[in-house]
């Protein structure tokens, strides 16, 4: 009874370890959205076509973002030059606090605001945060859902194998 | 004599005969030649025809797709252009038809950009039943002097049979220094 109940518990973690790294996303066209950002600027994802994009969605409430932001800058700063983008979609609904925490981790890749949370149920967001890496083409290759330390390295290898594209 | 002159006919015959089997033997590559290259070409054009119903057919099921989608009788689109753009600088227009917000819609500085420049760009397409119905446009952007700007422009129009096109036009009116907003109906 008790290897029964073990062997159910490996099926059920699992599954959820797959459910969460793949995602029906993945090999779909990005969905194009535009949104205001922390500049005042409306930025459009196809404008980005052609580079490699990364976008992030987070809240100002997740503390994993807190963690993760930062590290993804460094990503931002250390590719940005050879084609690659960083576009931090904030669901908050309130956006001068996201502007607020923004500043304080000093990140500067630019940050979006998805008040009207339409963007985020086009990626159907459901966990915080999300990360969705968009080859050059445009088509969604990789969806993480949440973050934990040691995430920043699948990431880097990932936009690493798709510059190299 | 007469033997001989047998002899010598048949001689002739057995030449003939030879000269004719050899002439069918260098001939029979030269037929196969054009035959083969006769199926080529029907190959080719049966090819052609296909590639020709594809394409026949593609254009068939796109004018299907649009007339379900969008039958002309029902079809209205919304365009916007701009004229100058100096006393305004476009950020958002959004749109409701009979109180149901239908679009909104946010301009980058390259898509902004190409309205000046005399682009036109198709803000939204909708179908509706014939009769009255009534236009809110909200345009945001930037007014005279950097301020924030908000305007708003309403009409009432008539949809009768057959498809509309109704056009969102920003001027600048030079007098006011102020910008204006327009919604025309094309004929």
């Amino acid at each position: 009874m008790k290897m029964k109940n073990i062997l159910l518990g490996l099926t059920f973690s699992v599954l959820a370890a797959t459910s969460l790294a793949s995602s029906g996303l993945a090999g779909q066209a990005a969905p194009d959205f535009a949104l205001k950002s922390s500049t005042g600027e409306n930025l459009r994802l196809s404008e980005y076509r052609g580079d490699v994009v990364m976008v992030n969605f987070w809240a100002t409430w997740c503390g994993p973002c807190r963690q993760e932001m930062p590290l993804l800058d460094e990503l931002y700063s250390r590719y940005e030059r050879v084609g690659f983008s960083l576009l931090g979609v904030n669901i908050d609904d309130n956006s001068s606090k996201a502007m607020n925490m923004a500043a304080e981790l000093g990140v500067s890749f630019p940050v979006l605001f998805d008040a009207r949370k339409e963007v985020s149920k086009l990626y159907e967001v459901e966990a915080m945060p999300v990360t969705v890496l968009i080859d050059r083409e445009g088509t969604i290759r990789y969806v993480h859902h949440g973050y934990k330390p040691g995430y920043e390295e699948k990431y880097l290898d990932q936009i690493r194998s798709l510059l190299r594209e | 004599m007469v033997i001989k002159r047998v002899l010598i006919g048949l001689a002739v015959c057995m030449t003939l005969a030879l000269g004719a089997t050899t002439i069918a033997q260098e001939s029979a590559p030269a037929d196969a030649e054009a035959a083969s290259r006769e199926k080529f070409r029907s190959l080719d054009e049966d090819v052609q025809d296909l590639k020709k119903e594809v394409l026949d057919l593609n254009r068939d099921l796109f004018l299907l797709e649009e007339e379900l989608l969008f039958p002309a009788n029902s079809q209205v689109a919304f365009f916007l252009s701009m004229d100058v753009g100096e006393y305004f600088e476009l950020d958002s227009v959004n749109l409701k038809i009979d109180g149901k917000e239908v679009s909104n819609y946010l301009y980058t500085e390259r898509e902004a950009g190409a309205l000046v420049r005399g682009g036109v760009h198709r803000v939204h397409m909708a179908n509706l039943k014939t009769g009255d119905h009534e236009l809110i446009a909200v345009f945001t952007g930037k007014g005279p002097h950097t301020r924030e700007y908000r305007r708003g422009a309403t009409i009432t129009f008539n949809k009768g049979i057959g498809a509309k096109y109704m056009e969102l036009e920003i001027t600048d009116r030079v007098k006011k220094q102020q910008p204006e907003f327009v919604i025309k109906e094309w004929e």
